[in-house]
């Protein structure tokens, strides 16, 4: 762990000392490093433990997939961000370096912790780092009231969730993600024992999101800059679904009755949010409710707590990161030129910049779950075990499919095609930079299309 | 951001300090709370830090990286190398090369080896208990 922790921790003082002209090439390249270094952790030799074990951090199967994609996401943040923190001064830009790398750091000792409240803590101390980057360099005033809803509908959720851990420690004795799958069954039966399981999920459940708690992302992914957007719709999400699977082992046997409703808010938020996306005028929301809709399969399939419904999640968690990030890379492109998020605005944008709609293409396709890209086959085998738990769930998750590929079609379609409205005058040529995040975005996503295994998590 | 670069006063070309239409914030924003006022909306032509003036016509091999050409052409080929030629191509060859990830292989060879071995004793491919019962010790109902 430490091979990745601490250059990821010697990035901040390199952001600090190096000359200003050289201080974006610098971060790309010790980021991409640190990038290659955490691919060791997907050395996985053995059947279902733990690997690069010590006392406070160890990776295993579920976290290793989202860790390598927390170091992956840092170049691709400092990417998208050069442009538009161009015109700041260098001491501002190098706080917003600092920013993404703490934010960093905390995802990897979230993802890392072998005990939960250390989990807690990191999941509670990402909110920080994020909160500063949306309320200082979002553009617009709504930033203020997206940072509120975001730092108190999570605060709120985990709050509970505290007090819950502690009377788990209590009753428990351990804390330790390692024993606690061997630990004795609690005996769960009172009133309070099922207030004490809510109380496990509610933060998770928000961080999500699921549907009717999701309020404060459309807001804080719309507000934040494209690293913001980026950090938290591709693993700021993550971190809930994969408290909740590392949760729901000691919430047995409650959760057979008890995540009833919470499973269908999840299938009807699918449908809701997608149908929202088909409404949308603005890009960024679009595809803001389109992370909510696809978190929405997520939670169902960790609900339903079968090895498919767990390995479909964590398939459909990181292949929905890379995808969604590269969606609000594209929308940024796009905010750039016009310093606008309305679709309206700029359409027909094939004609100009057609290398961009590749892109935008292949971004879309993977949002609609095409085979063989491994957002179908997590989605499929969510589908499956939801089919499994009940065969009504057939029916929100077909209608839910269905509506994905007509809102991410739509989106294409909106932004890449018919004519060019006659204000669009003066576009700049699509970057190299932006070509290359692009790529650094969707080409792992189809090299996971050749070896699966790797996000497969514990499943055989 | 246009409005930050007038507190410079006269030093800014007069290009970037006619006022735009909309303007909301009235005074200037000092530099100690951060620009919380909002700014004027940008009009489409004028691209940040970029005047009227596109970055392509100083340097026409622009990259998107930085508006210095020596360090825009040094940060693409960072960029370049240390993603595509380390991360994807090494990286991926790394991956490509891993042994057995979660044993899986090994596990489905050791079945069909176990369940040619069972089939050819005779035995059941499985055994009913998973522990060997004549290990476990229970205490008889006399004893506490």
């Amino acid at each position: 762990m430490l091979k990745v922790l601490i250059p990821t921790l010697m990035l901040i003082p390199t952001t600090w000392a190096t000359k200003p002209k050289w201080l974006w090439p610098t971060t790309l390249a010790h980021s991409l490093i640190i990038a290659v270094l955490s691919l060791s952790w997907l050395v996985n030799m053995s059947e279902t433990g733990w690997s690069n074990l010590s006392p406070y951090l160890a990776t295993d199967a579920l976290s290793t997939p989202l860790l390598v994609l927390t170091c992956w996401l840092l170049p691709l943040m400092i990417l998208a961000s050069q442009r538009h923190t161009a015109t700041e001064p260098v001491n501002r830009q190098r706080m917003y370096i600092t920013l993404l790398t703490s934010l960093q750091v905390f995802l990897i000792l979230a993802f890392g912790a072998t005990e939960v409240i250390m989990f807690y803590v990191m999941f509670e101390a990402t909110l920080i780092p994020n909160m500063i980057i949306i309320t200082r360099w979002g553009n617009q005033t709504e930033r203020l009231n997206a940072g509120v809803y975001f730092l108190f509908y999570t605060l709120a959720g985990s709050l509970p969730l505290l007090v819950a851990l502690l009377l788990l420690q209590g009753s428990v004795g351990t804390l330790s993600i390692l024993t606690l799958p061997y630990a004795d069954p609690l005996q769960l039966v009172s009133c309070g024992d099922k207030l004490w399981w809510a109380g496990c999920l509610l933060a998770f459940l928000v961080k999500m999101p699921l549907y009717g708690v999701h309020l404060w992302l459309p807001k804080a992914h719309v507000e934040a800059p494209v690293a913001g957007s980026m950090i938290l719709a591709a693993v700021l999400l993550k971190l809930g679904g994969y408290g909740m699977m590392r949760i729901v082992v000691v919430l047995d046997p409650l959760t057979k009755e008890l995540s009833y409703p919470f499973i269908v808010f999840a299938l009807w938020g699918v449908i809701m949010t997608g149908s929202i996306c088909l409404r949308q005028t603005d890009l960024k929301s679009l595809i803001a409710y389109s992370s909510v809709s696809h978190m929405g399969l997520v939670v169902g399939g960790i609900l339903t707590q079968t090895p498919w419904g767990f390995t479909g999640a964590l398939i459909l968690m990181i292949a929905h990161g890379l995808t969604s990030s590269a969606l609000f890379c594209l929308a940024n492109t796009n905010y750039e030129r016009t310093h606008s998020r309305t679709m309206l605005l700029a359409r027909g944008l094939q004609m100009a910049l057609p290398l961009m709609t590749t892109w935008w293409f292949i971004a879309s396709l993977a949002n609609l779950a095409l085979p063989p890209l491994p957002n179908l086959m997590g989605e499929l085998m969510i589908i499956t075990s939801l089919f499994n738990w009940s065969w009504w769930t057939l029916l929100l998750t077909g209608v839910g499919t269905l509506i994905t590929a007509s809102y991410s079609l739509y989106m294409f379609l909106m932004t890449q095609r018919g004519p060019i409205p006659a204000h669009v005058l003066a576009l700049d040529p699509s970057h190299t930079r932006e070509h290359l995040l692009m790529a650094l975005h969707l080409l792992p996503l189809l090299l996971l299309v050749l070896k699966p295994e790797l996000i497969w998590g514990w499943t055989s | 951001m246009l409005t930050r670069l007038s507190r410079f006063g006269p030093a800014l070309p007069r290009l970037l300090s006619t006022p735009p239409a909309r303007f909301v914030s009235q005074s200037k924003p000092s530099g100690a709370a951060g620009s919380t006022a909002v700014t004027e909306l940008y009009p489409a032509a004028q691209q940040a830090g970029h005047s009227e003036v596109s970055p392509y016509v100083k340097n026409p091999d622009y990259h998107g990286f930085s508006s210095d050409p020596v360090v825009d052409e040094w940060n693409m080929r960072l960029g370049f190398f240390f993603g595509i030629s380390v991360a994807l191509v090494i990286g991926g060859t790394f991956i490509h090369y891993l042994p057995d990830h979660g044993m899986r292989q090994w596990a489905r060879r050791e079945a069909e080896r176990v369940i040619q071995l069972r089939e050819k004793e005779g035995l059941p491919l499985i055994g009913e208990n998973y522990y060997d019962s004549n290990k476990i010790v229970l205490t008889t109902a006399g004893e506490e």
